[in-house]
């Protein structure tokens, strides 16, 4: 097997923080090499050096053994290196044959783009994508999306395909059918870089896999011969142990929906005739196929957007349906949505007043003429603290800079400075590594065991098993079926597809 | 697979890499690199005119802000300069571009005049009624662009900037009709009375600038102290996120533009009562461009919007001076305006980024 891509000694620091330290990494042509690794560990970085993003401040690149310097990504695809980014870098308003066409460019638009389709029916047809080349990306789901970034790479004539987080925003379906595909690429010579924190994947679809552990690599391994506890070992660092169950012990309904209706501005109805409950100290876990009307469930709970019919009751407080968010903060319902960025932290601002933001109105930071901004900054020092928020090097620094685990953790401590009566919780783990997973799920389960009554919508069915006391299936805006815990996975599995 | 030129390979080639953050004293370096070259530049410039620097220093210095008259100057031009640009900076603070300046100071003028002509409110309390209306003519203006915004989604920009002519249009329909001057016939309305004009308060300086002050004031503790102001800063971050924390979106929006319209209106109101001690066509010329230009050179701060306009009107007076007695032409104080802001805007771009040369 030759080596396709080898880096060497790469060394890479943003404005001090050294994100790379040392890291190498080789992969061969037909090979599957994962990179595994906690979030902030640095597998995306060292990846954006050899795709050609970032310039490394020292190290070396080869490919097919001779040294390169890449000058830019599209240089580096004129190598034969491309990359899949997890945010997808896509012009959602152009078709799936322009995205193409714009990212390979062939001299003349009409000759190009005959050209550009032929090379995408090709590829397609090779990976048993069934990508039409007219459609919008905008229309296309995330999943469609994805062949589309990986069409688009491929078409390039990339030799060495890196995947970073794939299946983070697939469901298990879809993600055993990408990795499938991707093994098929393999096996026609490509070497191919499968970025993951997923340690199933790695045993189950990997030939090797490299750990990163704090910006170096610290081994490569067999990953059929190396065992899960070794794997973790050397991701974590240390195990933490699965958070102990307190037996199940719930009160009267905290939270009662029922017959909610919600339907988008070109009139496609989102939520039909929806209704559950929850009972105080229970959690309710909301699973189903990614696009089932989850978003929107999570995004009325938590009034981003108002329902056309129905009632969201919570105990003490009525019908909170129509009603604005400060009425919902001041009956105490706690809103984790799933868009960190969009929907719970303002970036540019400090992480002192993305704390106190949420009891500004009810004048624990002073009144309306003066805000004190010396006790938010208090509140804001023992909330960190307290919820053991990391990476805060002044309260002062903006939220953005905070990395996407530390990030959560500062909004669970901002909607949890007040005890809830209920919480909602959208995908409350997506995109965190296993140690601020475990954190977050502690939270949700003590908030529980305080009495709260809790929601969790999640398209990954194994936060579902772990948090819920009873699970709800939903398909095509509908709650299709509901299991007690212990529930059977493949019973759910089966709810989720059959009415999909 | 095609390898690159080699040449491109010894030349490298310049990275640009987004700054994760940058400390303030840093961020000021870079302010005063910038804000020194962009003055370098337009000295050179008027050199090649044929004004040398030791004049341009003296002319600047010594003759504008050393001789009582020039600085009186200043600071008559300064009064509406600040007041435009708080208005403008605190409707930029809520994501709102207010480019309407000019129709909310007519309407300012307007309001003002209409208390004059109709003779409302006793003497002694005349100039706060004409305060009062100034204001509430600048807050419906810029409230219909506002409604017109939340209600139809018409784009601020355009329908703020449009508006501005239908306003001129309608004072020139009031100054050719109306409230046309019976004693001169000449388009303008009646000279106000004492009582209707802006008091000195000392220096030969209008009363004008101490509304402009305290406006600057309560602005500050708008936007820096109070909670509305600590809202601002979440609906121009983050809106969508602002709404489910339980920040009264649309509440504090519509209050800023409120307040931006307002203050424009004030600034039409301080032109018309201490400067022409009338309605004119012209009190509200060049005023959008003017309000932009400090709240983006003051990155909506009231208090650096007062030092800039300040500034800005220093850079007026002088223009004049070398307007009249070295033939310049104004347009060359413009093009230093612009020089300068180019400068400032180069500065934040280097704040936000790294540059460096690889190989």
């Amino acid at each position: 097997m030759t080596i396709a891509l080898t880096l060497t000694g790469i060394r890479k620091s943003f404005d001090g923080f050294l994100a790379l330290d040392d890291a190498a990494f080789s992969v061969g042509g037909g090979e599957v090499h994962a990179l595994l690794g906690e979030n902030g560990a640095g597998k995306s970085s060292l990846m954006n050096v050899a795709a050609g993003l970032y310039a490394p401040d020292s190290g070396e690149i080869a490919i097919d053994g001779r040294p390169v310097v890449l000058a830019g990504p599209a240089d580096a695809r004129r190598h034969g290196v491309g990359m899949v980014h997890q945010h997808f870098k896509l012009v959602k308003p152009f078709t799936v044959a322009e995205n193409i066409l714009l990212a390979n460019p062939r001299p003349g638009y009409r000759r190009g783009m005959a050209a550009t389709r032929e090379a995408i029916a090709r590829q397609a047809e090779t990976l048993g994508f069934a990508i039409e080349p007219d459609r919008r990306v905008a229309d296309l789901s995330i999943a469609e999306q994805q062949q589309v970034e990986i069409v688009k790479v491929l078409v390039g004539g990339v030799r060495i395909l890196i995947l970073d987080e794939p299946t983070a925003v697939l469901t298990d379906a879809e993600a055993d059918r990408l990795l499938e595909t991707v093994r098929r690429l393999a096996e026609t010579g490509v070497a191919v870089v499968l970025v993951t924190h997923k340690l199933y994947e790695v045993k189950r679809h990997a030939d090797a896999v490299t750990v990163m552990r704090g910006g170096r690599t610290v081994a490569t391994a067999d990953p059929r011969t190396a065992s899960t506890a070794e794997l973790t070992e050397l991701t974590v660092g240390q195990t933490t142990p699965l958070p102990a169950r307190a037996s199940f012990d719930h009160g009267g309904t905290r939270l009662n929906v029922g017959a909610l209706t919600c339907a988008r501005a070109d009139g496609q109805v989102t939520l039909a005739d929806l209704s559950f409950f929850v009972r105080s100290g229970e959690i309710y876990g909301v699973a189903g196929v990614s696009g089932n009307g989850q978003a929107e469930l999570a995004e009325a709970l938590v009034g981003i957007r108002p329902p056309l019919a129905g009632e969201i009751w919570v105990e003490g407080a009525g019908d909170l349906a129509k009603a604005a968010p400060t009425a919902r903060r001041d009956a105490a319902v706690a809103a984790i949505p799933a868009d960190r960025f969009s929907h719970a932290l303002a970036g540019s601002l400090s992480i002192a007043e993305n704390f106190a933001v949420g009891e500004v109105h009810c004048g624990r930071y002073g009144g309306w003429p003066l805000i004190d901004r010396n006790a938010m900054r208090r509140a804001t020092a023992a909330a960190v603290a307290a919820f053991d928020v990391q990476g805060v090097r002044s309260l002062r620094q903006k939220a953005a800079l905070l990395s996407g685990g530390n990030a959560q953790k500062l909004v669970i401590a901002r909607e949890f400075s007040r005890e809830p009566a209920v919480v909602v919780a959208h995908s409350p783990s997506r995109g965190l590594d296993a140690r601020a997973c475990g954190a977050v799920h502690q939270r949700l389960l003590a908030a529980r065991d305080a009495g709260a009554a809790v929601v969790v919508i999640s398209e990954d069915l194994d936060e579902i098993l772990t948090l819920s006391d009873r699970i709800a299936v939903m398909s095509r805006g509908r709650i299709v079926a509901e299991f007690d815990r212990p529930a059977d996975r493949q019973a759910i599995g089966r709810a989720m597809v059959d009415h999909g | 697979m095609v390898a690159p030129p080699l040449k491109a390979r010894r030349l490298g080639r310049l990275t640009l890499e987004l700054r994760q953050n940058l400390p303030a004293w840093k961020q000021a370096a870079f302010l005063t690199i910038c804000l020194v070259f962009g003055i370098a530049v337009s000295v050179a410039i008027l050199a090649a005119a044929g004004i040398a620097p030791a004049t341009l220093f003296d002319e600047m210095i010594v003759e504008t802000l050393g001789n009582a008259d020039s600085l009186r100057a200043v600071l008559v031009q300064a009064t509406p300069l600040i007041l435009v640009g708080l208005g403008a900076g605190l409707a930029f603070r809520v994501g709102f571009w207010n480019l309407g300046i000019e129709g909310q100071m007519i309407w300012g003028g307007i309001g003002a005049t209409a208390v004059v002509i109709y003779g409302i409110g006793p003497e002694s309390l005349r100039l706060v009624c004409m305060g009062i209306a100034a204001g509430l003519g600048g807050l419906t203006w810029v409230l219909l662009a506002a409604w017109l915004k939340l209600s139809f989604r018409v784009n601020e920009i355009i329908a703020t900037l449009l508006l501005n002519y239908v306003a001129a249009y309608f004072l020139f329909h009031l100054l050719y009709g109306a409230w046309q001057d019976p004693t001169t016939a000449f388009p303008q309305s009646v000279q106000y009375r004492s009582f209707e004009r802006l008091p000195e308060i000392g220096f030969g300086v209008s009363s004008g600038l101490a509304i402009a002050l305290a406006a600057v004031a309560v602005a500050f503790w708008l936007v820096q102290l109070s909670r509305a102001g600590f809202y601002m800063r979440f609906v121009s971050a983050n809106p969508g996120m602002a709404r489910v924390v339980g920040v009264p979106v649309a509440a504090v929006s519509i209050g800023a533009i409120a307040a931006s319209g307002a203050l424009a209106g004030l600034a039409g109101f301080v032109n018309v009562a201490s400067q022409e001690g009338r309605l004119t066509q012209s009190f509200f010329d060049g005023y959008v461009f003017a309000g932009v230009l400090v709240a983006f050179l003051s990155r909506n701060d009231p208090i650096i919007a007062a030092v800039v306009g300040f500034l800005l009107a220093v850079l007026f007076v002088t223009g004049q001076t070398l307007q009249v007695f070295y033939q310049i032409p104004f347009t060359m104080v413009q093009l230093i305006q612009a020089i300068i802001v180019i400068a400032v805007a180069s500065s934040e771009f280097l704040i936000r980024h790294r540059m460096r040369w690889t190989r």
